[in-house]
């Protein structure tokens, strides 16, 4: 991807994810996150929670990968600003949506802004802005 | 969401406003491969700035980085895994008055995360030495929501490298509530 294929309107390809408790516990351990909620389904539903969920450094990576798995090595994230709802929960596929609303041109660089979601059968789990800049 | 009168918390509240959190966070580790690698895996991320040296190195990057997403991890605390359920999930002991505690004290209890802004200043590279600060920037007043009544409570955490060049800022909001008024909106 070059900055210049990028336009306004543009949808990202939607990546939908199989969500599993494997991977809701390696993201959190990965962040070195060990709140109970994020790996212990029945400490979670005492919580109030249907289940354990992902944490929010896990739900911030996906969206990066997200973003650059679409953008590109060259891309840099500058901003993932979110408001979150629904948790993401084992057995619930999460899906990850976009669409470019702005591009700037700033030196030699490109920066690209883009709304996102990540939604599941529960409802919107992130939504928000992620503003990435390419080299042009 | 209508704001709720006469609260007598307000100036107790109003106390932590600006304040730190605790002390500066110093990561335990400079940023390191074998942490990105372990996120790769987890997360199962390809792009190749993460691991691959001679891509990296060919990238406007000039060389391996860390996933941006990653900025948090590095200055959170060693957790001590005996007692975290106990300690409502906290990593270590909260020996500070702060405001969870104090709203917690006072009924609320309950806890839920509503934003999250990151902002990256430049991606990390291995051998990176980071600490983080985080203030609390806000307490909205008293507010009836559709869950329950609450405050939301907003923190801006500032992470800094070893020349002290501000790299990445967190906005984080929670939305702290008496679970004893849910329902009833």
């Amino acid at each position: 991807m070059t900055s210049n294929e990028i336009s306004v309107g543009d949808a990202l390809p939607t990546f939908s994810l199989a969500l599993t408790s494997t991977m809701i516990v390696s993201g959190a351990v990965a962040s070195r996150d060990f709140m109970p909620v994020h790996h212990d389904t029945s400490y979670a539903q005492a919580q109030g929670a249907p289940d354990m969920f992902m944490n929010i450094l896990t739900t911030n990576g996906y969206i990066a990968r997200f973003i650059t798995d679409w953008a590109g090595p060259e891309a840099m994230v500058r901003r993932i600003a979110i408001r979150l709802g629904v948790p993401a929960v084992p057995g619930k596929t999460l899906r990850f949506n976009g669409q470019v609303t702005q591009t700037t041109d700033e030196g030699d660089e490109r920066v690209i802004e883009v709304a996102v979601q990540a939604a599941n059968d529960l409802g919107d789990h992130a939504t928000g802005t992620v503003v990435v800049a390419l080299p042009q | 969401m209508p704001e709720l009168e006469n609260d007598p918390l307000r100036e107790r509240l109003e106390a932590y406003v600006g304040k730190p959190l605790g002390s500066v966070s110093t990561a335990p580790d400079p940023v390191n491969v074998p942490m990105i690698r372990h996120w790769v895996a987890a997360l199962d991320d390809q792009n190749p700035i993460y691991l691959d040296e001679a891509a990296a190195s060919e990238s406007r990057f000039g060389g391996i980085v860390a996933p941006p997403a990653m900025l948090q991890t590095w200055t959170m605390p060693t957790p001590k895994i005996e007692g975290i359920a106990e300690r409502g999930g906290a990593p270590t002991e909260m020996t500070n008055d702060n405001v969870v505690t104090a709203l917690d004290e006072a009924g609320y209890v309950g806890t839920l995360a509503t934003n999250s802004e990151l902002d990256f200043h430049r991606y990390l590279r291995p051998g990176d030495e980071l600490e983080s600060v985080t203030e609390l920037e806000t307490i909205s007043q008293r507010k009836k929501t559709s869950l329950a009544e609450g405050y939301f409570v907003t923190w801006i955490t500032t992470y800094k490298d070893g020349t002290g060049q501000v790299v990445g800022r967190q906005l984080f909001r929670i939305f702290k509530f008496d679970p004893a008024t849910m329902g009833g909106a």
